[in-house]
This record gives C-alpha cells, structure tokens and sequence, in this order.
C-alpha cells in the first residue's frame, strides 16, 4: 500500500512540476487567449503536497514496483488473547474473521413475517399492516444490545478500528434518539420523559431503556385519538284525549199480537187501499183537468192578448183613418179633372209619407208589395253608400191602412239590401244583408228571431247581396230562394229541416276577363251582380244586371254558360223588369242615366232613354204594357207611355227636394193605381198615379168581345213592330254563349 | 172465534188477506224492503218451524245492517221493547203471522 502511495505522490508530484513548467511557459510567451485561459485553470488547481511526501528523483520515480495480491489478510491479528477473569489468564480469543466493518447503518424496516415483527406486533398490540409505522421500540432494543457490547469491548480496549465504527454507530443511534424524543414531547402532551432525555454518551445504558418504555406508552395513548358526538332530539310528552259519540237514539215500541188483531188490521188496510184506488183515480182525473185549466188559462191571456192587439190595430187603424181623412179619400176617389185638358200628360198626387223612427236615417234599399195583401208593403232600410254603413238594418212592412206605424219591424245587425215575400206563402220573407248575409222571418211568428240564417264563411256570400227571388218549389216540395251578390255569384238556398242548404247557380265570369295573374297565372275576373230578374214564364230563365253594365241571360240548368250577353249600359245595372204582358221585353236602368227597353235575344235595345241622372229603379205598370216608371237620383219619378209618347216621358214629377234627397226604390201597387218610392232619408211617399198615366185601351168597335189582356199585348206589338229593325218571327235562335268556369 | 164468525161472513176476503202487511216501522225504504222480502222469504220456507224462520231473518239482517238484531215470529204474544231508532219493523204475513224485528245493542 504505502508503495502505491508513494507512486500517487510521484505522478503528482510529476503533475506539480509540469504546472511549473507551464506556468513559465505562461510567464514568458504571454500568448494568445486559449493559453490564457488555460493558465487561469491550472492556477485555481494548486495541488497540495503532503508534507512528509518523499522526494524522489526521476530514476526512483522510473523505477517499476511489482506488487503481488494475495487473498490473506495481512491486517487480521492472530495472536489476540483477551483476559479471562473466569480463568484468571489470557486466553486466545477467537479469530475475528477476514470480515472488515467499515460502515454499520441498521435500517429500521423490518421483514413482516420475521421473528422480530412478529415479537413487536406482540409488544404494541398492532395488527400487523402490510407497512408497519418505522417501530422506535424494536430499533431501542436492538441499539440497547450494541451497546453492551460496546461496553464489552471498551473494556476491552484492543481494536481501534472496530471501536471507531461501533462508537459512530452508537452516536449515530443516540442522535437518532434525540430526534425521536423530540418528536415524542412535540406530539404528544404530558408525557414524563425528564429522565431519559440526556443524550448522554457515558449512561447509555440508563437512557435506552427508559426510551424504550416511553415509547411504548406513546402506543397505548395514540390508540384512543378519537372522538365522538351525539345530540337527543326533543321528546314531546304525552297525553290522552279522549272523546264519546252520542248513543244512537233509542225509542219504545209494544203491542200485542192476536189473531183478531191481525185480522182487522188486514181488514183496515185493505180497505184503505181500496179508498186509495178510487182516491187516486179521482186525483187522476183531477190534475189532468187543472193542468188542462192551467193551459186554458194561459192560452187564453194569450189568445185574450192578440185579440186586444187586434183591437188596438183597428183602433190605430180607425183613428188614421180620420186624421188623414181626406187622403184617405183622395186615394180611393181623386182623378185629376185637369188631366181630360192635357193631352198626353199626367201627374202624380202625393198620398200618405211612411216612415219610422229609427230609420230616418237609414236610406229605402228595396220597395216590395206584398202577394196576398194587396195594400201591404215591405220597405227595406240599409244604406247604398259604402263609407256610410250602418250597424242596424230594418225590414219594415207598412200598411195603406195605417201610414203612422209599420205592422212588422224585423231588426238586424247590418243593413238590409233586399227582400222577398213568397208567393205562396206570404208569411215568408227572406232578406239579404250588406254583409252577404241572407235570412228567411215568418211574419206570423216572432220577427225577433230568423226562421234561417245563413251561417259560417263558406254558406254566404262574400259581398253584399243585391236581390232576392223566391223560387218554385222543388220537385220534393223544398222552399227555396235565389240570391244575387256583387262578389259575381248567384245562390240558391232551399230552406231544408234545420239550415240552409246552399248551391252555387252560376259564377259571373266575364267573358274576356281572363288577365295575367302574378307568376304566369291566369286569373278569370267576374263581375259583381247588381241585381236579378227572373223570367215571367219560365222559371229556368233569369237576367242578372253587373256592376260593369252587361246584362246576362242565365239558366239555373247550365253553370257555366250564358244564353245571351247584353251590353246594356256605360255604368252598373241598377235594376231589370220583364213586361207583365210580354215576357220578351223588358226594361233596365244603370248609373249611366239611362233606361233601356230590351227585346229578348236582341242585342241591342229598342228604346233609350236619357233621364239626365243616375236612374234607381224601374218597374213596368201591371196594369198597362206601355207604361213604366223610373225614380232618379235627382229625386224625380218620370213615367213614360210609350204608346202615347215614345221619345219622352208623360210625367215627370220632383218628389224630393232634389239637393237635399235622392230617390231610389220604386212599386207599383198591383191592385190600385199608386206607387211607392223610397228616398235616402228613409221615407216611402205613395203617389196616386193620374189618369192620364193609366190610359186603357178602348177595344175597337168591332172587336168589343176582346179583353184588356189581348188589347195590351196587341197594343205593345203594334208598338214593338214600329222599333223592329227585323222583320218580325225574324228572332235569332236561342245560341249559348260559352264562358270559362 | 171471532175469525170463524166473520170469515162465514166474508169468507171469500179471509183467503185474499196473506200479503204482508206492515203494521209498524221506522225504518227507511230500502232497509224495510229488504227487511219485508227477507221475512216472507224465511217464513214461507220455514212455515211450520217459527224458531227456525226467526233465527234465520235475524242472521240475515246481522250480516246486512250489522249485528244485535233481534226477530220475535209467532201468532200469538206480546212485547214492549227499546230499539235503535229506525231500525224496527211490526209485519203481518199469511193471515196469522206477526213478526217483529228490531236490533238494540
């Protein structure tokens, strides 16, 4: 060893002289920068030298040294004896092995299954954990024993070496310790460790046990670091209520059974039952007659009710009667004696004015004569201007008999356009409404109520409807109507069990009305019907006037076809009337002023008249073929004969203030000799027709047999054949114009 | 008897009188239906055997309107009793019978 010790040295010593070297080198070249650095790092490494370091020469230094290994230690003491005080001598001791301790670091993990954990698991009471907590206790003991023998050996004081490491352990051990008490005081409180706290290097042998007991009792006190809570929760104290329910009512009963007793008693009640039976019997017949009584009774307050309604009619009826007594009289027997001087002239003599309270606002949209009842009248209120609708409509019917007071009122929620009473059964009136509405009233009933009303979107007309007709019955007896409206339909409605049931006749498309619609589509215009006539004779055949001024000639057999196109007026039809003597003429009257009297299947017309304004109506006299009248909006009646004069009227008389009012309905009364014009303000003035205006034909001397019927209708032919371009029985064929449906 | 006497009399009435005949009762209508219709059941079934036909109505009327029924059949007695009120009935059947029921707890 000491040799290549030495030899270390020599290479340092080598390495020691080369620095010289190179620090002289460094002294005088002074070079570049690598050298410089260089010098700077082996200055910082100034080797030491050992002072007793040999100084060999170069030779010595070069001399080669062979060293041999051998496995025998040469450091192991054979001849160690140690004092027996047993046998008073030295004795040998035993070889202490080639084994050289040069570190002893005991580690405090600890095999589970080894004597050692099971001897601890033992003295702490632990389970044994699959990682048992560092066990001081365990680490105590086994130092305890060390340092016995530590003692052992101080005594014996013979190896260096072995002392040395035992003595590092043993503080090593003691340091350890410290630490561990230490951590004890820190961790736990009040624990009694005063005397064993000296990390005392002479009484080691004092302290280790005491650590080791306090480490045990360290174990005991950390196995109950628990706590534990608990809470009661309120007990609420008990009691006893108690209650008793009211014993069921008892009561007492006796009697005594005999055979006798039973016997009469069977007796009693039989006879009792047969009482009953002819009580009852009579009861019977008893209340059927009070019921019958008590009906009686309310029937008649009812019965006794209407006839006191009677009587006040006739009373109301008597007292008008002599306040307008000489109108009255005027009605029934005024001829206009001035009229034999006026030769082809006449005048109207105004009568009553009828009116109602609540519909003086309200405009006459429809003027109507009653079938049956020759002096009773329907008057419809509405209104014709389209800014100015009301919320109310009336059909009133008024009386000659009683000018003040309309006989019924049916009242509606929008206004009244049209109405028709049936011919047979003159009880029903329908009315069409502004709103497309239709409803059917039985006058005999009550005229709050509508027998039938058209209902929903679809069972309606879109616009207004314009006019009205009662149709022939159906072939199964069904009451049915048709109706005209300027959304260019016409409907009919048969009034079946409990609604209406309505189809549509025709649809007024124009005839060139088809026009580009958006998106390449086309769209078929129509035209709005304004009003509706049907044929005298046959009953298929109607005439619906338009808004655009055509007039068609329409069967209720084809939908889609119209047998004849009138281009009848500039402006819209207000009104069209067959002649009651020959069902091929027939007159109409537009917004363009005129009036036109057509022939059947003629396109154009026989006579027109200009009347200088809008002309509302215009109704053929019933009783002559010739006369007609027509109302104005200028508020005039002008009646024409075209037998007496055929290019203007006879009469033509201002009823109205003529700024202030405008006529617009006119009737004919069927039976007597007066119209009825209706006016903007609601009033209907009745106007005795002169005689001038009624001129009867004399039948010629030679034929006096002739009645007035084949007089009127010769006298119209002859007329007729004057205006006739055509030859006559040149009339052109029935051809069915077709239209797109 | 007395019966004898005027059943020569009106011999032909005497034979028609075997409905039942409610003398007495409190009960509602559809208890004293039922009651009735029970009794005619049990003595026409048991019509020589009072006792029998007595304890099956009262059995019966236990089960359907609750226990404490008490039924008395017989042609000849007397009786003077507290019940619950509406739940007594005094009938007469076939001519000779009374019975009497009534429930008292």
């Amino acid at each position: 060893m000491p040799d290549t010790k030495n030899k270390g040295d020599g290479k340092q010593n080598r390495g020691k002289i080369r620095t010289s070297k190179s620090k002289g080198d460094g002294g005088g070249g002074g070079g570049g920068g690598d050298a410089d650095d260089f010098d700077a790092w082996m200055k910082s490494r100034q080797l030491l030298k050992p002072d007793d370091q040999l100084d060999l020469t170069e030779a010595e230094l070069a001399e080669e040294v062979t060293k041999v290994l051998t496995p025998t230690n040469t450091n192991v003491v054979h001849n160690l004896v140690v004092f027996s005080f047993k046998e008073g001598e030295f004795v040998p001791a035993p070889l202490p092995g080639n084994t050289v301790t040069l570190i002893s670091f005991p580690g405090n993990s600890l095999h589970v299954d080894s004597e050692e954990a099971r001897r601890q698991a033992e003295e702490t009471d632990d389970v044994a954990y699959p990682l048992p907590m560092p066990n001081y206790s365990l680490v105590e003991q086994r130092d305890a024993e060390l340092g016995e023998g530590e003692e052992g050996e101080e005594g014996e004081a013979d190896d260096e070496d072995k002392m040395e490491d035992k003595a590092l352990g043993g503080e090593e051990e003691e340091g350890e310790e410290e630490e561990d008490e230490a951590g004890g005081k820190s961790g736990v409180d009040g624990e009694e460790d005063g005397e064993a706290a000296g990390p005392d290097d002479d009484e080691p042998s004092e302290a280790q046990p005491a650590a080791a007991t306090t480490s045990k009792k360290r174990k005991l006190i950390n196995q109950f670091n628990y706590c534990e809570r608990a809470a009661l929760t309120f007990t609420y104290p008990k009691r006893s209520v108690d209650t008793q329910t009211i014993p069921p009512p008892r009561s007492q009963f006796g009697a005594n059974v005999l055979q006798w007793v039973i016997y009469d008693s069977y007796l009693a009640d039989f006879e009792e039952q047969q009482k009953d039976n002819r009580r009852d019997d009579a009861r019977i017949v008893k209340r059927g007659m009070r019921q019958k009584k008590f009906k009686d009774k309310s029937a008649m307050a009812e019965q006794l009710n209407k006839k006191y309604l009677k009587c006040w009619q006739i009373l109301e009826r008597m007292i008008n009667q002599n306040i307008y007594d000489d109108i009255a009289n005027d009605y029934r027997y005024w001829e206009d004696p001035a009229d034999e001087f006026r030769e082809g002239e006449g005048n109207l003599l105004p009568l009553w004015k009828f009116q109602y309270e609540k519909t003086k606002k309200m405009s006459v949209t429809d003027i109507l004569f009653n079938p049956s009842y020759y002096d009773l009248f329907a008057v419809c209120f509405g209104s014709h201007d389209f800014m100015k609708q009301t919320n109310e409509g009336y059909l009133c019917l008024f009386t000659v008999k009683n000018p003040s007071f309309p006989d019924y009122i049916i009242q509606t929620d929008c206004g009244v356009m049209c109405c028709d009473i049936h011919p047979t059964y003159p009880f029903l009136v329908v009315i069409g409404l502004y709103d497309g509405n239709v409803a059917v009233y039985n006058l005999r009933g009550d005229c709050k109520q509508p027998l039938y009303v058209s209902r929903g979107v679809n069972c309606k007309h879109g616009e207004c409807v314009w006019q009205l007709k009662w149709g022939p019955d159906m072939t199964d007896g069904e009451i049915n109507f048709y109706s005209v409206s300027s959304d260019g339909r016409v409907f009919n409605w048969i009034l079946m069990q409990n609604k209406l049931w309505v189809t549509t006749i025709i649809t007024l498309y124009l005839e060139d009305g088809l026009v580009d619609g958006p998106d390449g589509t086309k769209v078929s215009l129509k035209s709005g019907g304004c009003c509706m006539k049907f044929h005298p004779v046959d009953p298929k055949i109607f005439l619906v006037g338009t808004e655009c001024g055509y007039i068609y000639k329409c069967s209720t057999a084809f939908s889609s076809k119209y047998l004849m196109t009138y281009n009848a007026h500039n402006m819209s039809v207000y009104r069209i009337d067959f002649n009651r003597f020959n069902s091929n003429i027939f007159v109409s009257c537009g917004g363009d002023w005129r009036v036109k009297v057509w022939e059947d299947m003629r396109a154009d017309p026989l006579f027109i008249f200009d009347l200088g304004s809008a002309v509302g109506d215009v109704k053929w006299a019933p009783y002559s073929s010739t006369v007609f009248a027509a109302v104005t909006t200028e508020g005039k009646v002008h009646v024409f004969d075209l037998n007496v004069n055929k290019y203007k009227a006879i009469c033509i008389q201002a009823v109205v203030p003529k700024r202030k009012n405008k006529l617009t309905r006119l009737a004919f009364n069927e039976k007597l000799h007066f119209i009825v014009v209706g006016d903007e303000k609601g009033v209907t003035t009745s106007l005795k027709l002169s005689p001038n205006l009624r001129v009867m034909v004399k039948p010629p001397k030679k034929q006096l047999y002739l009645d007035q019927t084949t007089l009127q209708i010769s006298k119209l032919e002859k007329l007729l054949s004057l205006v006739r371009e055509l030859p006559e029985g040149n009339i052109e064929p029935d051809t069915a114009t077709t239209v797109r449906s | 008897m007395a019966d004898e006497g005027e059943g020569g009399k009106e011999g032909e009435k005497k034979i028609v009188h075997v409905y039942p005949l409610v003398k007495h009762s409190d009960m509602n209508e559809e208890m004293r239906t039922e009651a009735i219709e029970l009794s005619i059941t049990a003595c026409e079934k048991y019509s020589s055997n009072y006792e029998q036909a007595a304890k099956i109505i009262k059995e019966t009327m236990d089960k359907k309107f609750g226990i404490y029924w008490h039924v008395v059949v017989g042609e000849g007695f007397g009786f003077e009793v507290s019940y619950e009120t509406e739940n007594i009935l005094y009938l007469f059947f076939a001519g000779n019978l009374a019975i009497v029921l009534w429930k008292c707890s």
